[in-house]
């Protein structure tokens, strides 16, 4: 399974890109919204396969994660995409308005890599181990 | 509407929320231990990362440690090896996160809605003054650690001060 991480922070993106990867999961990385567009259009472009899994952060520059979330719920090429928000905004409202704009779920920094673990498991997103 | 910050956030709040974050970004074996006794001496090349709240209460949560410091903390995020070669943007990058993520997580205890900026980073002076709310001497690792909130209006300012006036309206 394959996973794009999106954060302004380049030690947050390996945070994360470290705990997908040690579930199984290969990691492409952008720094904010219009970087991970650019690799969701070429992509889509060169007809290769998709992320099964986009980790969202909120605040970033150039384009937020919340315009993000907006503009990969807008086409309906990339609806396959599961987004979750990897952000520290946690109050109620801030959460609903993501969940209104597309993203499907909501992980609060800091979290553990097993909490993490387990918004993916909800997701359905779990890589399955290999056969020993 | 202003809001009185120091009612919502106290000492053991933030000392709270940067252990784990902490525990979450430098890894789970991580502490950070309050100097309840005197306060943290920070060398001269000290940093700080800051990241401003602006809405009915508006500050700054400020992390400041020496050179050395965050450039071992950056190791510790980045799960760097010992020969790695770091950068200072990739200092600037950590140590930026922590602020952000303790910020994030302080301005959630506020009641009314704010807006969190962007971190910045800059030599210890550069942060943002203003009156302090809490301050927390830590040591991680054996070396001194600061975080603060800062506000950057006076606390508890309900809006321009108008003159006082007579019963019949005269100043």
């Amino acid at each position: 399974m394959h996973a794009l991480v999106i954060d302004d922070s380049r030690a947050m993106r390996r945070i994360v890109g470290g705990i997908l990867k040690d579930l199984g999961y290969t990691v492409t990385d952008a720094a904010h919204g219009r970087e991970a567009l650019d690799v969701l259009e070429a992509t889509t472009a060169e007809g290769g396969a998709l992320p099964d899994l986009a980790c969202i952060d909120w605040n970033m520059p150039v384009m937020d994660g919340l315009q993000l979330v907006g503009a990969i719920r807008a086409n309906p090429a990339w609806r396959a995409v599961t987004m979750m928000m990897v952000t520290t905004e946690s109050e109620h409202g801030q959460i609903v308005r993501a969940l209104a704009a597309g993203a499907h779920e909501y992980m609060i920094k800091p979290f553990t890599p097993d909490a993490f673990a387990d918004k993916l498991s909800l997701l359905g997103l779990l890589p399955q181990a290999e056969p020993a | 509407m202003s809001l009185d910050v120091s009612v919502l956030v106290g000492a053991e709040q933030v000392l709270d929320i940067a252990g784990d974050v902490w525990s979450s970004l430098a890894g789970p074996e991580e502490v950070l231990v309050p100097l309840p006794a005197s306060p943290a001496h920070l060398p001269l090349d000290a940093l700080s990362a800051w990241v401003l709240v602006l809405g009915p209460w508006s500050g700054a949560v400020v992390v400041t440690t020496g050179a050395s410091t965050a450039l071992e903390l950056t190791r510790a995020l980045l799960r760097a090896a010992d020969d790695e070669e770091l950068t200072a943007e990739d200092v600037t990058d950590a140590l930026g996160e922590v602020a952000n993520v303790v910020g994030g997580n302080v301005k959630s205890l506020l009641t009314a809605p704010s807006v969190l900026g962007l971190p910045q980073v800059g030599h210890g002076m550069e942060a943002p003054t203003g009156e302090v709310v809490v301050q927390l001497d830590l040591s991680w690792r054996g070396q001194p650690l600061c975080l603060s909130l800062r506000s950057t209006a006076p606390t508890g300012v309900r809006g321009p001060r108008t003159p006082p006036t007579d019963p019949e309206g005269q100043p």
